[in-house]
């Protein structure tokens, strides 16, 4: 299964799987922050509440440690950073 | 939490190292490690500060009739680079003053270890590549909830020895990522390997393992499964599984499974958040009643392994209050039995979860 990991990683690259599942182009007036709300719930609720008042540098850094964490997505990362520091 | 590793406190394998050896190995170690990081040219390094986050808590405990105060300071520093590297590192000082005897004066042990120092490279969603020392990624307790503002009971399970032997870290290499990802379902996967460590702050012990994630979205239920194989002195291999499941916005379950050859158990817990709508929303919006329950079986008799000593059984019932600004109020009280003796565990803290920018960062916080 590691080796199947690695390969799939170098194949494809930096895409992120995630946003297949929610792709930009079908909304683009989606509601970036509300769909960030909803995958910190779904992402980082299962464990934490959301921090208060958080600058979008300091966000950033956050949500690095959490991508890693809790192996979010690059587009994960996008939009919970519209929720967390819009 | 205050897990004491008797690995941690001595009786070390004799490796012919000298104390000062293992430091330099160390040092040099780490400040490869770092000398890689900064290698990398932050792309946007102005959109880029360093952090520190984490806890400040005080617990006040009373367990079997003895009372112990434990201050407890644990910070998180962040360092980004570029997009596509992160330094990471948690401290953490602990206190522990409580009577040496009945009656007696109270007096304070402190203790001060190094949870993780690791540099991580973010390939894509699939592969994260972790160097350093990590948190052992055996089930969830220790890399997901074990943070003291995160986590309901602050004595950690009984099982949780099971699988983070020797020190709850490791020093080593880790990959971790997302096998596959669907609109219902996702995948993921750790490796891990580790090497023996004996020095004071880097304690590990030597061993390999892995843990597999599948998290159902619509369903809000995750379910995993851990492995790990203990590379030194007698070798041997301990299995677990987890799940997590929110059916609601306001109710969480979360559960572990662990074997070693030394023991096995398991532990459930249950939160409830209020609704802020109703006549009574305001006044119990805060308030987060916790119940856990545990059983530990012991298999085999173990020395120095941390686990409790016969079989076990506990339960536990508390309260969370979440005030402003990130601040906890817990308290909580458990009934254990055991054949060594039954007893009741009383305990209080206060959590502070902070985070600001690295002090004099051009720009700060901007």
């Amino acid at each position: 299964m590691l080796v199947l990991s690695l390969l799939m990683a170098l194949r494809s690259g930096a895409r992120p799987q995630q946003a297949a599942a929610a792709p930009k182009t079908a909304a683009p007036k989606i509601n970036e922050s509300a769909e960030g709300e909803k995958r910190f719930r779904t992402n980082c609720g299962r464990c934490h509440h959301p921090p208060e008042d958080l600058s979008p540098r300091e966000a950033r850094a956050v949500l690095r440690q959490m991508r890693v964490r809790a192996m979010l997505s690059a587009e994960d990362e996008r939009l919970i950073l519209k929720f967390l520091a819009p | 939490m205050l897990i004491l590793y008797p690995e941690k406190q001595g009786s070390f394998r004799e490796t012919g190292e000298t104390h000062c050896m293992r430091c330099r190995r160390n040092l040099y170690l780490w400040a490869s490690l770092l000398l890689i990081a900064f290698s990398e040219v932050p792309a946007k390094a102005q959109d880029l500060v360093p952090v520190v986050s984490g806890a400040a808590g005080f617990i006040y405990s009373k367990d079997s009739g003895q009372t112990a105060l434990q201050p407890i300071l644990s910070p998180v520093v962040l360092i980004p680079l570029g997009s596509k590297l992160l330094v990471e590192s948690n401290l953490e000082m602990q206190g522990f003053v409580a009577r040496s005897s009945p009656g007696g004066p109270y007096e304070g042990q402190y203790f001060f270890s190094v949870n993780y120092l690791q540099l991580d490279y973010v390939v894509n969603s699939h592969l994260t590549i972790v160097a350093g020392r990590f948190l052992s990624p055996f089930n969830i307790f220790s890399e997901r909830i074990g943070p003291i503002w995160i986590q309901n009971f602050q004595d950690g399970p009984l099982i949780y020895p099971i699988g983070t032997r020797t020190s709850g870290s490791s020093d080593g290499g880790m990959i971790r990522g997302v096998v596959a990802s669907r609109p219902g379902w996702l995948l993921n996967y750790t490796a891990f390997f580790s090497a023996l460590n004996n020095s004071q702050y880097f304690s590990a012990g030597r061993a390999a393992g892995t843990r597999v994630g599948l998290f159902l979205p619509k369903a809000n239920f995750e379910v995993g499964a851990s492995y790990e194989r203990f590379l030194q002195d007698h070798h041997s291999n301990s299995y677990g599984g987890y799940f997590v499941w929110q059916p609601g916005t306001q109710v969480s379950v979360k559960a572990e499974y662990a074997h070693s050859p030394q023991g096995q158990g398991y532990w459930i817990e249950g939160a409830y958040r209020f609704r802020e709508s109703g006549p009574l929303g305001r006044a119990l919006k805060n308030i987060q009643p916790i119940v856990r329950g545990q059983q530990f079986y012991r298999l085999a008799p173990g020395v120095n392994d941390s686990l409790p000593r016969a079989d076990t059984q506990r339960v536990d019932f508390g309260l969370n209050y979440y005030l402003p600004h990130e601040i906890r109020l817990n308290g909580s009280y458990g009934r254990q039995f055991s054949s060594t003796g039954n007893s009741n565990n009383w305990t209080l803290d206060l959590t502070y979860r902070f985070l600001f920018p690295v002090p004099f960062w051009p720009k700060g916080a901007q």
